[in-house]
């Protein structure tokens, strides 16, 4: 009889890991703080539901490949991946993403969403109501400033005699480069401004494209795909220009400063301004709390237009129904109120509900976050067509050779241009001549 | 029906040979017959549906500027990096090839860059060169000297790769070197002493022609080596700096982010027939050393 209830129990056991084994879903997200937020909330899930929930953090910089490389396989190791904005045009033409458009709507009311976070994080192509992802990391760009040094007596009157007027956060991009220029003194180890030039992934484009739209550029149609005419536009180059005209008052490598350069060259203490990511900031308000705060990215001739950042949810098409099926149940319950309500309160994690973003909670859960919500009226996004790696990649070299002097402006957005639709001609997203 | 014993040692030849064989056709052969075709299509990285297009990628090649370019920052790369390595590896293995008091130690010494994996040494002089927080920028700042952008300037970095190619790889020059110098027979030296021939004259005439043969090998080894150069672009300025995009590092670019199976591959193939005609004519040139050795000889 003993012998028989070993047997049982045991086999009472492992019936119960193997529920358990299939009752999980993997998801891959970038190395960051958000990231570590989820996997508290999927641990909550899984309280809740009994379905766990395994959030694999991959670094930054191999972020993209690796995830790409794994959708080469048969299937896939993860059930959800959490992709950047530009990814979804790939994922959704190629087979990679499970297409949401029937089930979002009834999961999630949409109307709830920030239209911008929903047309260029879950729609492909944007505007379609064609649904590939769900909001996860709606983000954006803005900055971070040195306000003990705007509040300083001396460097204020200092500020005030040379330019005529109060030191203060820029809302222009012309305010901001006399800033810039006021606070750079290199044999001091101060300066000015750190942008995004960096060459790494797409750190220079996200900071170049405020100044080409603001300008009155754009990388092209968004509907024929052209591009000659808009990137290389006379506001383009200005735009360009100006980018590049900014260059002097950065630290040295300032022409190649990606989002890590940006950070260290803030928290050392030796950097008025940076542009960065928001979620990268809650590290420098811990470490630095009242010195710092925040502002949006200027505007020019009343334009102002923000770099959008942000991943949603998508389900790998290359998993089986089963996972998709609780993969849908988890980013379901994510998208509750109750839950975003939880989110917006763990460090750079920020939701696209617009109830929320317009709360009092939001805005008193960080310093940033106010700056943050004024900043999503103004999102746009870079190409999100399959072939968006190929146009980055042109727009980093191209844009590079600017900032580095190689090439002149109008001559890197010609060539620039020309690329662009070379690629969407191979794509077959433009007609060949 | 017997089997001759003609007939079964065929079978018994194919039968250790054949494994071997069919590895070989697995492994070289069909991927190689295999990626020819796919250079003729749109194949995609991560699968889906794709067709044949044609010409069109090797039309893309030609066309696009970038395949250019990194063919020359490969040449310029392998010709300035091989050319110091067999200048300071030379000059090491004649500083060297005596004897003297801890010879071992120092050989050891020069040799340990050659054994460290590349990613490593990438990632370490990342940080030497760094121009923020690098050391060497950290001496140069104590020495009242400028703090170039080693890893970031434009006009500095494919050299800053360079050096570290550099000091990886020279030892393994010098290593050749000295096989070279110690394989040349001392009566030869000795007949030139009787003779009273001048230092320059033995270096000249005798030392420099007999190495020749084994400094030609080794130059096609690291050229061939150099030419492959990724880790070293790969972790200092990423595959997409136009100043230091390899052909290596391009192609990882095409085929692993842009997902352009098909146009990675043509472009690997008209690098392949490039390479093919080069390493033809350097090694008719060696061919053409070794008769006028002979001829010497004779």
């Amino acid at each position: 009889m003993m012998r028989w209830t070993k047997a049982l129990l045991a086999t009472a056991i492992v019936t119960q890991g193997a529920f358990a084994q299939e009752k999980s879903i993997t998801i891959w997200w970038a190395q960051w703080d958000p990231a570590v937020a989820l996997q508290e909330l999927g641990d909550e899930f899984a309280d809740e539901t009994g379905i766990a929930v395994e959030v694999q953090q991959i670094p930054w910089p191999s972020y993209q490949d690796q995830v790409f490389l794994n959708f080469g396989n048969k299937q896939t190791d993860f059930d959800i991946v959490i992709g950047d904005s530009q990814w979804i045009g790939r994922g959704a033409t190629k087979g990679l993403y499970l297409e949401l458009t029937d089930w979002l709507p009834t999961a999630i009311d949409m109307s709830s969403i920030h239209p911008r976070a929903a047309r260029y994080l879950c729609e492909y192509p944007p505007g379609s109501s064609k649904f590939f992802a769900a909001p996860c990391e709606t983000d954006a760009i803005g900055f971070v400033y040195r306000k003990d040094w705007f509040e300083d007596a001396d460097e204020k009157a200092a500020f005030k005699a040379k330019y005529g007027r109060d030191l203060m956060a820029p809302e222009t991009w012309e305010e901001f480069r006399d800033i810039a220029e006021f606070f750079q003194r290199p044999a001091e180890r101060r300066y000015g401004c750190s942008l995004l030039t960096g060459r790494g992934y797409d750190s220079i484009v996200m900071g170049f494209q405020p100044f080409l739209w603001s300008w009155g550029g754009s990388w092209g149609d968004q509907q024929t795909f052209e591009v000659q005419g808009h990137l290389n536009s006379a506001g383009a180059v200005a735009g360009l220009e100006f980018f590049k005209g900014l260059m002097p008052f950065t630290p040295e490598g300032g022409t190649n400063a990606d989002y890590y350069f940006n950070l260290e060259a803030f928290s050392n203490g030796s950097t008025a301004m940076v542009l960065d990511y928001f979620p990268f900031y809650p590290g420098i308000v811990t470490s630095m709390g009242e010195q710092v705060d925040f502002f949006k990215v200027p505007s020019h001739d009343g334009r102002r237009f923000i770099s959008l950042g942000g991943q949603g949810f998508s389900i790998s098409k290359k998993t089986t129904p089963e996972k998709q099926a609780l993969a849908k149940q988890f980013i379901a319950w994510f998208s509750q109120t109750k839950i975003q309500e939880q989110w917006i309160t763990y460090p750079g994690s920020f939701t696209a509900n617009t109830e929320l973003l317009s709360s009092e909670a939001f805005a008193a859960a960080s310093p940033y976050n106010t700056t943050f919500a004024e900043s999503l009226d103004h999102l746009r996004d870079f190409w999100n067509v399959p072939v968006y790696n190929e146009l980055m990649a042109a727009a980093v070299r191209h844009l590079g050779a600017a900032l580095d002097g190689t090439v002149a402006s109008v001559d890197a957005l010609n060539a620039l241009a020309e690329e662009h639709e070379m690629i969407m001609m191979e794509a077959g997203l433009l007609e060949v001549e | 029906m017997n089997q001759t014993p003609g007939r079964r040692r065929d079978w018994m030849q194919w039968g250790f040979v054949g494994p071997a064989l069919l590895l070989l056709v697995a492994m070289n052969v069909f991927p190689l017959i295999y990626s020819i075709l796919l250079s003729f299509t749109n194949a995609d990285l991560v699968g889906g549906e794709w067709k044949f297009i044609g010409g069109l990628n090797y039309t893309f090649v030609f066309k696009f500027a970038k395949y250019g370019q990194a063919l020359r920052t490969s040449a310029l790369f392998v010709f300035s990096a091989v050319a110091i390595e067999l200048f300071v590896g030379f000059a090491l293995a004649l500083a060297l090839a005596d004897r003297f008091r801890g010879k071992t130690l120092v050989l050891t010494a020069l040799l340990v860059p050659m054994m460290l994996p590349q990613a490593v040494i990438a990632l370490f002089w990342k940080l030497v060169l760094n121009g923020n927080y690098g050391i060497l920028n950290q001496v140069l700042g104590g020495l009242g000297l400028g703090q170039p952008q080693w890893i970031t300037d434009p006009d500095l970095k494919l050299m800053s790769i360079v050096l570290i190619d550099v000091w990886m790889w020279t030892p393994f020059m010098m290593l050749i070197s000295l096989a070279a110098l110690n394989a040349i027979p001392g009566y030869i030296y000795e007949a030139a002493a009787i003779d009273r021939a001048s230092r320059w004259r033995v270096f000249r005439r005798i030392t420099l022609p007999m190495c020749a043969p084994l400094l030609g090998l080794a130059v096609l080894l690291r050229a061939t080596d150099a030419l492959k150069q990724f880790d070293l672009v790969m972790a200092i300025t990423g595959p997409n700096d136009p100043a230091t995009q390899t052909l290596s590092a391009l192609l990882y670019q095409a085929v692993f982010r842009d997902g352009k199976v098909g146009l990675g591959t043509a472009y690997s193939y008209v690098v392949l027939v490039l390479v093919i005609a080069l390493a033809s004519v350097f090694l008719r040139y060696m061919d053409s050393l070794q008769a006028e050795d002979e001829q010497v000889a004779r």
